[in-house]
């Protein structure tokens, strides 16, 4: 299971992908809102979305997670 | 390469042997070890021979060795020599991980403060070739006080010519400090490490459980620590980094600038440059695009490309002039400062400063990032070297605002007030005390609260600050700015205030 988490303080401001989606590196999982800018958290890693943890209309801290993936190289 | 015997002369065999074949045998002695090289490809004089010119290798005191030593021993665990980089001549230390785990032992730390005073007296820049398990133990306080004369040495050259480390073993102590007091340090991945001391020491100092690499990988220090600030995959891509980086800076502070031939930006990328910025102020974009619009589309070396990422930082050039680049870069996190994009930026425009490399600064940033985490980080202590940074640097400064500047962050980034020579802005950009939403806050609270629909005049409010206070031109009668500009003049006005200020600093 890999962890993608919130590189800063932010809102999250809508899920772009949702659970058992197929993502690929580098795909935007999510958009957080902060600082008046649109911040995209990008995925370092392909697979299938377990689950979108952070909540949309809450905030995150830097370092929690925002969604889990089942890494396609874990799987292989 | 194979391992041949060593031949030691006995003393019977020296009375019988020519001068000429005596200094045979101690050549031969110095060049084929008998202790083993670990894992590694190379010996610590391949290294030095290919990290210069093919052939220019000069190896100073190669017969330097402890008294006393295990006779089976050669050398004192480090080449110390010099050779051409691109025509120039750089000082090289090898560490020789074949002996002693290139352990700094009294002789060995000789034998680099010999190099370092040659480079700092003459003026050439230092590249230390890291491979060495710190200070010799069997050398007790003499192997430290050895190293506490790299130390001094490291940091009087910093003054004078550039030092780079390449961290191509596992480095502990003061092989790990050193580099922490040169300008650069280039780690090769799953093979260089940097830690004040292995996984056996940390389990009995503290109980910890380490892996090498997590105590001391090149992603721990060129991604979250900062340590380092180039990860490369093999040797060769290390040797190559560095000699990049050598090929933008002088050999030494009283060293002209480098200029190459100019070459013009990529067709494609001017072409896009006037619609790289996105019209939704809050939508984000890569700074890269700018850059690469306006600067010669010959190689850049990123330094920190993966630590503090909303700001880069960069060597490039600009009509053939080496410059050093400081810029927003709202694709990654806004493009926001905070603790680490400070400290970041501040130790790239000291170097700048130093040897007189020309700052230009590329400007999108929406503030410093608030809050409890960043405070407790010590953001106030942090962005303020930034400051420090800007202010004392000697060299040419010119600043374009992009996009957006706002409050404390806007002065950070290269403001005319810090000391920047010239500073220009886009025609859409935005120059404010801070941003729309937070300003109509303070300044119309009483309005807001009593207002029937207080999303609609926050909105009307936030758009009238935008369009008449933050556009650049009230900055540009005030003097803040030195004028407005379209995106394609950006070019332009950067080379022709390079040709005016090229010699000063």
């Amino acid at each position: 299971m890999f962890e993608v988490r919130a590189e800063m303080v932010a809102n999250v401001w809508k899920h772009v992908v949702h659970a058992g989606d197929e993502i690929v590196a580098g795909d935007v999982v999510a958009m957080l809102e902060s600082m008046k800018m649109e911040i995209p958290v990008y995925a370092e890693v392909g697979g299938v979305v377990t689950r979108m943890v952070a909540v949309e209309g809450t905030v995150v801290q830097e370092g929690d997670v925002v969604a889990l993936i089942e890494s396609a190289l874990n799987a292989s | 390469m194979t391992q041949l015997e060593t031949t030691t002369p006995t003393n019977a065999q020296t009375e019988t042997l020519s001068s000429g074949q005596i200094l045979a045998n101690k050549r031969q002695e110095r060049l084929h070890r008998v202790e083993p090289r670990g894992g590694r490809e190379f010996t610590a004089l391949e290294r030095a021979e290919m990290f210069v010119d093919a052939g220019s290798f000069v190896e100073i005191s190669p017969m330097r060795r402890p008294k006393g030593e295990d006779p089976r021993r050669t050398g004192c665990g480090v080449i110390v020599g010099w050779g051409m980089v691109d025509g120039s001549p750089v000082v090289v230390a090898s560490h020789d991980a074949s002996i002693a785990s290139g352990a700094i032992g009294a002789v060995f730390a000789e034998n680099v403060m010999r190099g370092q005073r040659l480079a700092i007296d003459r003026g050439y820049p230092i590249v230390y070739i890291n491979d060495s398990g710190g200070a010799r133990i069997h050398d007790g306080i003499d192997a430290l006080h050895g190293c506490g004369g790299i130390f001094a040495l490291n940091i009087e050259a910093s003054h004078k010519v550039p030092q780079i480390s390449l961290i191509l073993g596992p480095c502990a102590g003061a092989a790990a400090y050193s580099p922490a007091l040169t300008d650069w340090t280039i780690m090769v991945k799953g093979q260089g490490q940097m830690f004040l001391t292995g996984p056996e020491i940390v389990k009995a100092a503290t109980g910890e459980d380490a892996h090498p690499d997590d105590i001391g990988g090149s992603r721990l220090h060129t991604k979250e620590s900062g340590v380092a600030h180039l990860e490369v995959d093999t040797e060769t891509a290390a040797f190559d980094a560095a000699r990049l980086l050598l090929s933008f800076v002088p050999s030494s502070v009283d060293d002209a600038q480098r200029v190459a031939e100019p070459a013009s930006p990529s067709p494609v990328a001017e072409y896009a440059l006037s619609r790289v910025v996105p019209a939704t102020s809050s939508a984000v974009f890569d700074m890269n695009a700018v850059l690469a619009g306006i600067l010669d589309d010959s190689p850049i070396l990123e330094l920190m490309p993966t630590h503090g990422t909303s700001t880069l930082t960069q060597l490039a050039r600009i009509d053939g002039r080496a410059v050093g680049i400081v810029a927003s870069q709202p694709q990654a996190r806004g493009g926001i400062l905070d603790s680490k994009t400070s400290v970041k930026a501040a130790r790239f425009v000291e170097f700048c400063g130093r040897f007189g490399l020309p700052i230009l600064t590329f400007v999108d940033v929406p503030g410093f990032l608030p809050g409890t985490v960043e405070e407790k980080r010590g953001v106030i202590t942090h962005g303020a070297k930034l400051l420090r940074a800007y202010v004392e640097a000697k060299s040419p400064k010119l600043t374009v605002v992009v996009r957006k500047a706002y409050g404390g962050a806007y002065i950070a980034m290269g403001a005319k007030s810090l000391g920047a020579d010239f500073t220009w802005a886009w025609a859409g950009s935005e120059i404010a005390v801070m941003g729309p939403g937070g300003a109509v806050s303070l300044l119309h609270r009483r309005a807001l609260k009593e207002a029937a629909d207080p999303v609609a005049l926050r909105a009307e409010l936030a758009a009238d600050y935008r369009e008449n206070v933050a556009r650049p031109y009230l900055a540009a009668e005030a003097g803040i700015i030195d004028d407005v500009i379209e995106a394609e003049e950006t070019r332009g006005r950067l080379s022709d205030a390079l040709r005016l200020l090229a010699g000063r600093g």
